[in-house]
């Protein structure tokens, strides 16, 4: 009886965040999966179309099959060099470096400013006729810089994704700074008397020791990277011929730009099925000792 | 409840709130400041909300506006354009939308049609009768595109109207020795000169769909005049060789020279129109909104006093020879008043004051863009130029404005701009990229 009554008290602690994932969660949810099944503008009431937009989708949408690719590119060549560079950058602004208060924050600044300004920038960078890199080629003898990268279906997307990771590089280099602050020194300083050298510390401890950040940030990365959208929608607005095109670009066109709510739906449903089926597979098989949360 | 029973209502409460008071002040035409109908009530807030004329504009207008009627208080929102498609969609999924939207002819408008009060009587109450002589012909043509067969409702009404049209940088051309081109082996020769200036020839941003199909639209009216609407409604095909070769045109322009490097990776604003204020274009195409860019705060030395820019006509392509018959234009952007407009004669007060009254004038004196009504010019000019210019506008082409820029259909719109992106990027071929516009082609209703 007791029992039952602290259960039911538990319940009331966490009535008012079931409450909140139920109606700002669960209800968008089964609302645009409904949604996703309607021949549907949004506007006027929709028609049931059972399946036909997921078949649509699959069988008869190369746009679509271009933002699956996207996707898979975006997430690779996104989340791993972001680590990485973000990685080495932490490591040498974590040593005794002049001012390196002041290299943290300008390599952390990207990550603060709107992809709309940073979009609007870097197509400037990127314009053969005059920008920034352009320029660098005419200097250097490096005539590749003035491809036009942004305007060739074939590398639109690596030219977007470059953008993304110069943005966000900063962000994982704060949480491997945090990272490195945390570890525990005297383990690096009795692998030092053992005799390893910096750079079998890094590999053998740091690296592993950083696990929890390496976690976050993949799941992170996972996340934004199936939902960008501002960066590429001012950059090449998905083009050149949907080239660039991902999937949250897509659903935009699709639902508001073509009033296709009910398609653009189903789009949405895919993602959200790939989102949560990546970041499940992540926790299956990485482990989920995120940065954030209980550690132990 | 049916949406159109609550449209007649809504209608006939707006019309009898008029008659009732029988306040009409008459028309205001010309941008007189008064009033253009008083109002019923002693006052009233009406709810605006829309894309354009931007927020600065729009404010200036709401003053303007204000001053003549301060019965009536203007609540307005002015978002972008992608935030205000979401917006504005997700408002009238949930009954919740302003009073007066910001338009677009064709697809936009018809997908709200069941929202929006039609406006003739409004129109004929407030201005008479004739009222549709002084609004540009285009702008009341395009007001109603793509209306069901027989419904001659006004959904909404032009407050700006444009030409789609080139430019050329006058001190540019100057330099180099050149006219703006007439033909196609004209502007081949300009292009010429102009890359050896290191300027570009024809400056595109050719990353926004708006603006690749706004240059075939003009190649596509200038080799098969008025073909693309026959498509439209099915009585031609978008395969047909001259919508095919029109593309095969806008191809050209890249493979020529013609149009710059990396034109696919640019957006027209902010980027391409920033290139063109710091000199790096000869030609660019952008329509006759480009002169607002003389009425900004603190301009660059050629945008001052529209000194360093002209328009011109498209070059002639089909090699005829025969005078061009080709103009496009059209409506820049329109309002519509919605069933949820609380006092829809109010509203309808605001929205012919924008027009033409003392909120049109102060939108026109921004020059935001051409009016939508005859005799409304800015009430002062910085150079004889720009007053040359915007006669030329409104009093030889807008008022010969032949085919509009817009598409009825959406999702033929942008078929046509993913076609045209295909194509110059050479991913698809001509007949292959209108094949795809035809796919994408329904009957309209």
């Amino acid at each position: 009886m007791r029992r039952a009554i602290q259960g039911q008290e538990g319940l009331l602690f966490i009535l008012p965040a079931l409450v909140f994932f139920a109606v700002f969660v669960v209800y968008p949810i089964i609302y645009i999966a409904r949604a996703s099944l309607l021949d549907w503008n949004g506007l006027a009431a929709g028609t049931w179309v059972g399946l036909d937009n997921y078949t649509r989708l699959f069988r008869d949408d190369p746009i679509f099959h271009k933002t699956l690719r996207n996707a898979a590119l975006w997430t690779l060549l996104t989340i791993f060099p972001q680590m990485f560079i973000g990685f080495g950058l932490a490591v040498l602004l974590n040593g005794p470096i002049l001012g390196r208060t002041i290299y943290r924050a300008i390599f952390y600044l990207p990550a603060i400013v709107s992809p709309i300004v940073i979009g609007i920038v870097w197509q400037r960078i990127y314009d053969p006729f005059g920008g920034l890199l352009s320029d660098v080629a005419r200097r250097t003898a490096l005539p590749w810089l003035s491809q036009p990268f942004l305007a060739d279906p074939g590398t639109a997307t690596l030219a977007t994704i470059v953008v993304n990771v110069w943005q966000w590089t900063g962000f994982s280099m704060l949480l491997y700074l945090a990272g490195l602050q945390g570890l525990p020194g005297e383990v690096l300083e009795a692998a030092r008397i053992d005799g390893a050298t910096g750079l079998q510390r890094l590999r053998q401890i740091v690296w592993p020791m950083l696990r929890p950040v390496h976690l976050t940030l993949i799941l992170l990365g996972l996340i934004g990277a199936l939902q960008t959208f501002a960066l590429v929608f001012i950059l090449t607005r998905g083009g050149p011929n949907n080239a660039s095109q991902t999937m949250p670009t897509y659903i935009f066109q699709q639902a508001f730009q073509l009033s296709s709510m009910g398609y653009g739906a189903a789009i949405s449903i895919v993602l959200l099925a790939i989102a949560l089926i990546a970041s499940l597979g992540q926790m299956r098989f990485l482990g989920s000792r995120f940065v954030v949360g209980q550690g132990d | 409840m049916d949406p159109n029973t609550r449209i007649t209502r809504r209608q006939a409460l707006g019309a009898s709130a008029i008659g009732a008071t029988g306040l009409l002040t008459g028309l205001a035409w010309r941008g007189e400041t008064q009033p253009v109908a008083a109002r019923a009530q002693d006052a009233t807030t009406v709810t605006l909300e829309s894309w354009s004329p931007i927020q600065q504009t729009t404010d200036k207008m709401i003053a303007a506006f204000s001053a003549a009627n301060p019965d009536i208080t203007i609540e307005r929102t002015i978002l972008n354009y992608p935030d205000y498609i979401l917006d504005v969609r997700t408002r009238a999924a949930s009954d919740s939308l302003p009073g007066i939207i910001g338009l677009e002819p064709g697809a936009l408008t018809q997908e709200y049609r069941q929202f929006l009060i039609p406006l003739n009587d409004l129109a004929v109450e407030t201005w008479g009768d004739d009222w549709q002589d002084n609004f540009f012909p285009i702008g009341l043509d395009q007001a109603r595109l793509g209306n069901p067969s027989g419904d001659e409702s006004f959904y909404g009404l032009p407050v700006l109207t444009q030409t789609i049209n080139l430019w050329y940088t006058l001190p540019i051309f100057a330099e180099a020795g050149l006219e703006p081109p007439t033909t196609y082996d004209e502007m081949l020769a300009v292009a010429e000169a102009l890359n050896g200036m290191g300027v570009a020839p024809l400056l595109h941003g050719a990353a926004d769909g708006w603006q690749r199909r706004d240059i075939y639209m003009q190649l596509a009216h200038n080799l098969a005049p008025g073909l693309i609407y026959e498509a439209e409604v099915g009585d031609a095909q978008f395969t047909d060789p001259a919508l095919v070769e029109a593309l095969t045109w806008y191809k050209r322009l890249f493979d020529d020279g013609i149009v710059q490097a990396g034109a696919l990776g640019l957006s027209a604003y902010p980027n391409s129109a920033g290139m063109i204020l710091a000199g790096q274009a000869g030609m660019f195409p952008m329509g006759a909104w480009w002169q607002q860019e003389a009425a900004n705060e603190d301009p660059p030395e050629l945008a001052q006093g529209l000194q360093g820019y002209a328009p011109f006509r498209f070059p002639d392509i089909s090699g005829s020879g025969a005078p061009p018959d080709d103009l496009l234009g059209g409506i820049d952007v329109m309002f519509g008043i919605t069933t949820a407009a609380e006092d829809p004669a109010a509203a309808f007060t605001v929205l012919a004051d924008f027009i033409s009254g003392a909120g049109g004038q102060a939108l026109i004196d921004t020059f935001n863009d051409l009016p939508a009504v005859s005799g409304l010019d800015p009430q002062t000019f910085a150079s004889d130029h720009q007053q040359q210019v915007w006669t030329a506008f409104t009093e030889e082409w807008l008022p010969n404005v032949k085919y509009a820029r817009q598409l009825r259909d959406a999702a033929v719109k942008q078929a046509l701009e993913d076609a045209l992106a295909g194509v110059a990027s050479g991913e698809v071929t001509p007949e292959d990229g209108m094949a795809a516009v035809q796919a994408a082609w329904t009957a309209p209703a």
